[in-house]
């Protein structure tokens, strides 16, 4: 058996740790660790604040799924204070949503995580005229044409196309060799590029897929620039409780929003959607083909077991989530429940849906704190609801080295700054392949009556990539390769979603509707004593949930529960192992020293640690806080 | 900044051989997995002067600073990070991970001793010794006092790096500050912001691969002629200030004609930052432009200055700008007066700014 550590884990959003037993005589995992090593209390700042202000804090949790948070804290503290928000506020929330969710895969894909399949060392011995015909070959192939409804299209071609000339990629090739000549290799130096896993792929792919993340790497500012026109900028863009701050006229120049504004939003749509259908789909589906030939279907883990979405994008104004409110009788993707045993095939596996009481009932949503560095009172339970958390700080170290340099960690005790969360006293896989496992299984059990045009193009996305990797559903979607092939589909299908209620808004303004904003309760006198919310939001890493507790007018209690806590959360001893953990230890890792698979597992989730490691108010419980900073200004 | 040497150089500074200096090279043929035909190419490069290392470290943060820099429109990211510097250690971007990655920090830190240039992104969590943020088995502060010590400069991209952030906010769970106090009494230059704009971070680098140098600062380490001006004074709404038109609450009449966010709680008074001039994705907009006011992200303490909604004179140093604006209301028509009071206003403000700085 070897120990093998992973630390830092890079192209990641935080602080991630991995440890391994490896049995080296067959590369079999035996045990992994997952550890969030930071931690930054972000949600005790929240105590005593404005909730309307909520927002700008909390979307400060992470700025690689900006806007997430802001957009799960508004719809939170919305629902508590039982506003409803104009049709536009909502259709323009949702294209800032989309956006999100198609800028942030695609540069997880490039950016994140295609250096684990591709490698510019493997790129220098492609040949230019192989690799334009190449690209020729799998814009044939693997542009999956899938139509959609829409209203006009305002794009008279493709503007933004795959280059398949020798000159082009002889140019990218000329740089790749440069850099490496140069024995700068910058962002590409130190990597295990002698892996054997790089071998799987033609030294072609690995040019055009070099040349396409130095594209994208440059494009995909130009697809966010919905949130800088809706909300002045980005990352962190600007929210308001009740609406969205950016009003629309026609008739000013001045104004936030008019037609000179929404066309670049138009021309962001437009993009986003050329690049992944013509980059990204294709490019991932010409890699997952040959992976899924090659037999590499691993890397399930919990997905084959159980997995968690909530569902997203209210079609009309809806009143709140948890509060009477119709936020789930009101969306255009209704993957809102829990699928277990998909592993075991469609026909075996079942769904439970989640209600608006269910997010109520103490039993389905809890954290606990077994392994991670906090502790409960004596007296409290196991598990705690978000809205009845007690947390309390409790730094153990590691089980060898000292408290501020860690050898090994302590698999026994407590090894993680994120907490444990539980639907049902389970554990639970979400992100975008959860998204599709659950859509796919409620639609084969008849569980999707009248499906949305979303819902549809979701099931014929399935359909096409089960058509090319030869393998059914239930064999490559659970799988390291599934995770990362559904996180695509689903950039397809918010880049699809983006243009759907980018028309909406049109329609509406053009009925005359130019509100964004419901000041009805703006004012802290129009606000119950006492209330709580709970605000819901698919983001690109999985279901995202905010809980939010207001008490004369001021924040008295305030959690998330992030999809990276869900999927890296340390183990539980009855419930076992997370989502990441589990991964790992159904990945097989060829050679121990070089654990590029652990790697790559663990990006196929696209993990995101500053939204995962936090902990909430001690509710009736002293905080030990300093009460000063001895640095501060 | 110290001149950065070639290989060569360094090996005639030491006194070595040519032909040591060409057994040296091909070691690192060897070494970086290459082909002997490629050995040419290498003493190529070690004769020639290499790109500005850049090392780029990660405390308490979101790793939107990252994003920012990736946003950049000119220069382009690509650019930048394949052809103007190289980005040798950067937890979002570099493609290795672990012992290999945290040894090629070490080795670099050691080869470019002196002449890298530190990014830092995210605050130092200070309580406990640290142990709120850790990375590589070690912690933040560990990492940051020893990147510090070989740097020929160091950058404090945002306002966790510049003074605490967010996460600094009170209580502030984890003792967050700024990095100022943990690299050796070196210089720091600030670039606050949360994020910073995108062409304001790579502007940084840019001014330093271009000319050679750190950009001009001002007392407080950050880049003049990014953080010259309030916000207030390079506003396009700024006119409607002066002539007292206010938009009262969120889209009103008054917001959707763009007028001035001041009674929403705008810090733009206060605010020294480039959102008024070169503005978000070269212009395209700022927060105030897409109809929010600014909440100050580039103010050392922004965070602890709520709530947002609040007006400023609660917090700035405008003196009561409620008079002013019924002064205004006579004088509405008046422009030339009301651009004096503002004028006044602004002379204050600066003045006040350079007691505090007087004060530090």
């Amino acid at each position: 058996m070897q120990h093998v550590v992973v630390d830092p884990v890079t192209r990641i959003e935080g602080h991630l740790r991995a440890e391994i037993t490896v049995d080296e005589t067959n590369g079999t995992v035996t045990d992994a660790i997952s550890s969030g090593t930071a931690w930054r209390g972000l949600e005790l700042v929240m105590q005593g604040r404005d909730p309307r202000d909520a927002w700008a804090y909390i979307q400060r949790i992470c700025g690689v799924c900006t806007t997430a948070h802001a957009l799960a804290s508004v719809r939170a503290v919305e629902d508590a204070l039982g506003i409803s928000i104009p049709l536009n506020a909502n259709y323009i929330r949702n294209i800032m949503a989309a956006t999100l969710t198609v800028q942030d895969h695609l540069i997880h894909f490039y950016h994140l995580h295609a250096l684990d399949w591709v490698s510019p060392v493997e790129a220098l011995s492609a040949d230019p005229v192989k690799t334009a015909e190449l690209q020729v070959a799998v814009l044939n192939a693997y542009r999956l044409n899938l139509k959609v409804p829409e209203e006009v299209n305002t794009e008279a071609y493709p503007h933004d196309f795959p280059a398949a000339t020798p000159q082009y990629f002889e140019g990218i090739k000329a740089k790749v060799q440069a850099i490496v000549a140069s024995g700068q290799l910058g962002i590409f130096a130190a990597q295990w590029w002698d892996h054997p896993d790089y071998k799987l792929l033609p030294p072609e792919v690995h040019l055009m897929a070099v040349a396409h993340y130095l594209e994208m790497l440059d494009k995909q500012r130009e697809i966010i620039t919905p949130h800088v026109v809706f909300g002045g900028k980005n990352p962190h863009p600007h929210y308001a409780v009740g609406g969205v701050p950016c009003s629309i006229s026609m008739t000013d120049g001045n104004a936030p929003v008019n037609t000179a504004r929404l066309a670049i939003v138009d021309r962001a749509i437009n993009m986003a959607r050329d690049l992944v259908n013509n980059y990204y789909l294709p490019d991932l589906v010409a890699i997952g083909a040959i992976y899924a030939k090659a037999g590499r279907v691993d890397g399930g883990g919990l997905s084959k077991t159980r997995v968690l979405a909530f569902g997203d994008y209210p079609l009309t104004g809806y009143k709140g989530t948890s509060n009477g409110g119709g936020y789930f009788d009101n969306l255009l993707v209704r993957s809102n429940g829990v699928v277990e045993n998909f592993g075991n095939g469609v026909a075996n596996a079942t769904f439970t849906p989640v209600t608006a009481d269910d997010l109520k009932a103490p039993e389905n949503f809890t954290e606990g704190v077994e392994h991670s560095w906090y502790e409960y009172p004596d007296n409290a339970a196991k598990d705690l609801h978000p809205w009845e958390g007690v947390t309390k700080d409790k730094y153990t170290g590691p089980k060898t080295g000292t408290a501020t340099m860690w050898e090994t960690l302590n698999e026994a005790g407590k090894y993680s700054w994120l907490k444990t969360p539980k639907w049902k006293g389970k554990l639970c896989e979400v992100g975008p392949l959860a998204h599709y496992i659950i859509i796919y299984t409620k639609a084969a059990k008849g569980l999707l009556p009248d499906p949305t045009w979303a819902e549809q193009l979701m099931l014929k996305q399935i359909e096409a990539v089960t058509g090319v990797v030869g393998v059914p559903p239930e064999a490559w979607m659970p799988s390291m390769l599934g995770r990362t092939a559904c996180r695509c589909l689903d950039a397809q299908l918010a880049a699809e979603v983006n243009k759907f209620f980018f028309d909406k808004l049109i329609a509406n303004i053009k009925m005359g509707d130019t509100a964004t904003m419901n000041n009805e309760k703006w004012l802290p006198e129009t606000w119950a004593t006492e209330c709580m919310g709970v605000g819901l939001y698919e983001a690109p890493r999985g279901g995202l949930s905010h809980w939010v507790c207001i008490k004369d007018g001021k924040i008295s209690n305030y959690q998330c529960i992030v999809p990276t806590t869900w999927n890296a959360c340390p183990r539980d001893d009855q419930a076992g192992h997370g989502a990441y953990e589990l991964a790992m230890m159904t990945t097989h890792v060829a050679i121990p020293d070089k654990p590029l698979e652990i790697a790559k597992v663990i990006r196929s989730f696209d993990p995101c640690l500053a939204c995962a490691t936090h902990i909430y108010n001690a509710k009736g419980e002293e905080i030990n806080i300093i009460s000063t900073d001895p640095y501060g200004r | 900044m110290e001149k950065r040497e070639s290989l060569w150089e360094a090996y005639l500074r030491r006194g070595f051989s040519r032909r040591s200096f060409l057994k040296g090279c091909v070691a690192l043929t060897s070494l970086m997995g290459f082909s002997t035909d490629m050995f040419s190419k290498v003493v190529e490069a070690a004769e020639t002067k290499p790109l500005p290392v850049v090392i780029w470290i990660h405390g308490h943060e979101c790793t939107g600073c990252d994003e920012s820099f990736i946003r950049s429109g000119a220069p382009l990211a690509s650019d930048v990070v394949l052809s103007s510097i190289a980005l040798e250690y950067d937890h979002l971007l570099s493609a290795a991970c672990g012992a290999p990655f945290e040894a090629h920090l070490d080795e670099t830190i050691a080869k470019y001793n002196g002449q890298y240039i530190l990014c830092v992104e995210g605050a130092v969590a200070t309580k406990d010794s640290g142990v709120y943020c850790m990375s590589g088995g070690h912690t933040f502060t560990h990492l940051l006092e020893k990147a510090a010590k070989g740097a020929a400069a160091i950058i404090a991209y945002g306002s966790c790096a510049a003074y605490g952030g967010i996460q600094a906010a009170k209580p502030n769970p984890t003792g967050s500050a700024g990095i100022e106090r943990f690299v050796g009494g070196k210089p720091v230059v600030k670039v606050p912001g949360c994020p910073p704009i995108p062409e304001v971070m790579t502007g940084v680098v840019m001014h330093v691969a271009l000319f050679g140098t750190l950009p001009p600062l001002d007392g407080d380490g950050r880049p003049k002629q990014f953080y010259g001006n309030r916000i207030h004074d390079t506003c396009y709404r700024r006119p409607f200030f002066d002539a007292g038109m206010f938009a009262e609450q969120f889209d009103d009449a008054g917001a959707k004609a763009g007028w001035c966010l001041y009674k929403l709680g705008c810090r733009g008074p206060e605010t020294y930052n480039s959102c008024g001039n070169l503005r978000w994705w070269q212009g395209m907009s700022y927060p105030i432009q897409s109809g929010a006011p600014c909440i100050g992200c580039s103010n050392s303490n922004f965070w602890d200055e709520d709530p947002f909604t609040d007006r400023l004179p609660k917090y700035g140093k405008l003196g009561d700008v409620d008079k002013i604006g019924a002064a205004l209301g006579v004088l509405t028509a008046a422009g030339v007066a009301g651009h004096g009071i503002a004028s006044i206003i602004q002379r204050n403000s600066r003045e006040n700014l350079i007691d505090e700085e007087h004060h530090e």
